[in-house]
């Protein structure tokens, strides 16, 4: 990866926004800074370093304010400060109501029910449609809520750069390391889970109707060809509306062709230009529609073939399907390595006055019942707990065969990638090349 | 002298309610888009003129005369809203005609019915059209029976039979023309109905016949609420962008809309967003004045003729 101020030359672009960034953004550093995150390796503090210093060590991209971004080889300790202490031991959750931010249709209100009747409480949920929409509202303190659920590896850079997040309490959350798949209950983007707890866990993939399709998708050399062979569905294709995923969606490609790896979160613009072009190729084949509402289009045969999101195919399957329609028809494919494969995560707002109900909320989530309430009667995301896989769920007949893949397993996270937050430059391209596929 | 103060102090609240939800947010956008972002990707606002950055602006610029994506966007959006206006008007002008001058007792009914879908929610509007142009929906199922859809495969405005929602330009036309419709039909309906039918009296008098009395007095008197229709529904469908996300959702059919909302709600480049903003009101207002202009001449003409 190149830092992007290694780049020969500066474009016009980057110098006409520069310079006054670069000011604001040196007093937002220096104050992180005091912060001592800590980074392992050593050698990867050089990260945080700033002005004449910076220039004379190798760095890799840094994040917002000029944190280190999290790698798998690059794993990062945030730091808990002395303004912003954990909640004390032993204290009796604050009076309710719990306020919630999370995605729509995200949380199985049955067992929200059940929380509030354990806990004598109410529970308000209010929901944001993208991730960046979230940490923008939550930044500008538009919004103040106790707990924050859906974020990823890909914000939490934003989160603890901009001060949003409450450190956790341990001792509150017994289920984290009594349940919980061991990599991640101490994830790398937040070692020793100090400020975020996982949710539940998903992958990109290829969905689609087996009824429909008359190509064997998964028997395929790369699978993901197949939009590219999409000639026949025109208009009944999908990509998932989000940046990342649908970018990184074309770099799998290409590097299953080739036999190699890809870095999902290149920093390279060359690389990210390439995947635009690639998918700007589609709007020809196919005419893709851009969504995120593959779990109703694919049961009622709208769309016959989506780029996914596993937990999406499950959902579908549990709530979806109209009368008549089996939910067998209903296939998913993910690679087994060099996809996506990733944790949505549960945190505690900074400004939270009720934060040990939140933590309390945290650990409802993590029992096992909960969790598995949660996935198999509402949300289809698995909840990454020792003691659900795809087995029990098939034994049950509650997924059919043809969606097994859809249900992540521990083992996938070693051979996959996550989407993880960039540089603020990479960001850019990142941006302007979804831009420019979205433009059609 | 008592009763001009009397009108000022009645028109102050709109005034000052429209100086701070418009003026005050206009010039949030300016400073914004003016400003920069900070290495949270947090745009900072440039409030003082002087310390105003142009970088983003000219950069989004740039973008549109080296012939970028948003020249492109543009072209296309512009494209849908002249169709859309359009065929407003060829829907339109009849209908508002016939309410003014041949409705009768009918009139009330016919107002009443322009104005019912008004009464739901656009979106709701919107979403009973997915399910109507589904591929098994009754919409569809009608367009094919009377022919409708046969034409329009062979006018090669639609890709396959029952592909109305297979990110198709013309089913994004057709839905702002349905959603923006009233609103055109409504002050060209008063227009007409305010021209003075003496003068097409006179004008039969004169010997004109009826052709030529409606295409040389009524037509162009009733230039003005055709130009405030069109103002009316044109300017709305620039910054649309559910319509065009909820019928198609294709890359093909993004408008100016989708595309600042995608900066804007979406990613973290809000300046560029707010610079788009900024440059579609910029030629929104040139809209706006071309408007003024033509109903002052028009409103001269017809006192003058």
């Amino acid at each position: 990866m190149a830092h992007p101020k290694d780049k020969p030359g500066i474009s016009r672009r980057q110098f006409a926004r520069g310079a006054a960034g670069a000011v604001a953004g040196a007093g937002v550093a220096a104050g992180l800074a005091a912060c001592e995150n800590t980074t392992t390796p050593v050698g990867a503090e050089a990260a945080g370093a700033t002005g004449a210093a910076a220039e004379l060590v190798v760095q890799k991209p840094t994040g917002p304010g000029g944190l280190p971004l999290p790698r798998t080889d690059n794993s990062v300790t945030w730091a808990i400060t002395d303004e912003n202490k954990p909640v004390k031991d032993g204290r009796s959750p604050e009076q309710g109501p719990l306020r919630i931010y999370n995605y729509a249709d995200y949380l199985d209100p049955v067992t929200i029910k059940r929380f509030q009747k354990q806990f004598g409480t109410k529970v308000q949920i209010a929901t944001y449609n993208s991730a960046e929409e979230a940490v923008a509202k939550l930044a500008s303190g538009a919004v103040d809520f106790d707990l924050i659920v859906g974020l990823t590896g890909a914000n939490v850079v934003d989160l603890i750069a901009q001060k949003l997040l409450a450190p956790l309490n341990h001792s509150y959350l017994p289920n984290l390391e009594k349940n919980v798949w061991a990599p991640l209950a101490d994830p790398f983007y937040d070692r020793g889970s100090r400020y975020t707890v996982p949710y539940v866990v998903w992958m990109d993939g290829i969905g689609w109707r087996n009824d429909k399709l008359k190509e064997d998708v998964a028997g395929m050399d790369v699978p993901w060809d197949i939009f590219w062979h999409a000639q026949a569905y025109r208009g009944k294709v999908g990509i998932l509306d989000d940046r990342r995923d649908a970018l990184s969606m074309p770099m799998q490609r290409d590097a299953m062709r080739k036999g190699v790896r890809a870095d999902l979160n290149t920093e390279d613009e060359k690389l990210v230009e390439k995947a635009q072009s690639d998918l700007s190729e589609l709007s020809g084949i196919c005419n893709p529609k851009v969504t995120i509402t593959d779990y109703q289009t694919l049961p009622e045969a709208k769309t016959v073939l989506h780029h996914s999101w596993s937990g999406d195919l499950l959902s579908a399957a549990f709530y979806y399907m109209p009368k008549g329609v089996k939910a067998d028809v209903l296939s998913f494919w993910g690679p087994e390595e060099n996809g996506v494969v990733q944790n949505d995560f549960l945190c505690i707002g900074r400004t939270s006055k009720r934060q040990v109900l939140a933590h309390e909320f945290i650990n409802f989530m993590l029992d096992e019942k909960s969790a598995y309430d949660n996935f198999v009667n509402f949300t289809g995301y698995t909840p990454p707990q020792n003691g659900i896989d795809a087995e029990t769920l098939l034994k049950q007949a509650l997924i059919p065969k043809s969606l097994q893949q859809a249900v992540v397993r521990p083992d996938q996270f070693a051979a996959n990638q996550e989407l993880l937050q960039l540089s603020v430059a990479g960001q850019r391209f990142w941006d302007d090349a979804w831009s420019k596929f979205k433009a059609g | 002298m008592r009763s001009r103060w009397t009108w000022r102090l009645v028109a102050l609240p709109g005034v000052a309610w429209l100086s701070v939800f418009f003026l005050v947010a206009f010039y949030a956008v300016m400073a914004v888009a003016f400003g920069n972002q900070d290495t949270l990707s947090q745009p900072i606002p440039h409030w003082n003129p002087l310390d105003w950055n142009v970088g983003y602006v000219l950069d989004t610029l740039d973008n549109f005369f080296s012939g970028g994506p948003f020249l492109k966007v543009s072209i296309r959006t512009i494209e849908f809203v002249a169709i859309a206006v359009a065929l407003s008007l060829l829907i339109g002008y009849p209908v508002a005609y016939f309410t003014a001058r041949h409705a009768g007792r009918w009139r009330g009914a016919i107002l009443l019915a322009l104005i019912l879908p008004l009464w739901i929610n656009y979106l709701m509007r919107m979403l009973a059209w997915i399910n109507l142009l589904a591929p098994d929906g009754i919409g569809s199922d009608v367009l094919h029976s009377v022919g409708i859809e046969k034409l329009f495969l062979t006018m090669g405005l639609l890709d396959e039979p029952g592909g109305w929602l297979n990110g198709q330009p013309t089913t994004v036309i057709l839905a702002l023309l349905y959603g923006y419709i009233p609103f055109f039909i409504l002050p060209l309906f008063v227009a007409i109905e305010r021209i003075d039918r003496r003068h097409i009296e006179a004008a039969r008098d004169l010997g004109g016949s009826p052709a030529s009395a409606f295409f040389r007095v009524t037509l162009p008197l009733s230039v003005p609420g055709i130009l405030a229709g069109a103002v009316l529904i044109s300017l709305p469908m620039f910054g649309d962008y559910y319509t065009a996300d909820l019928v198609s959702a294709s890359t093909q059919t993004n408008m100016m809309g989708n595309q600042i909302d995608e900066f804007m709600r979406q990613g973290s480049e809000k300046v560029t967003g707010a610079a788009l903003t900024l440059l579609l009101s910029v030629f929104l207002l040139g809209l706006m004045f071309y408007y003024l202009r033509t109903t002052r001449r028009a409103g001269t003409t017809a006192q003058t003729t």
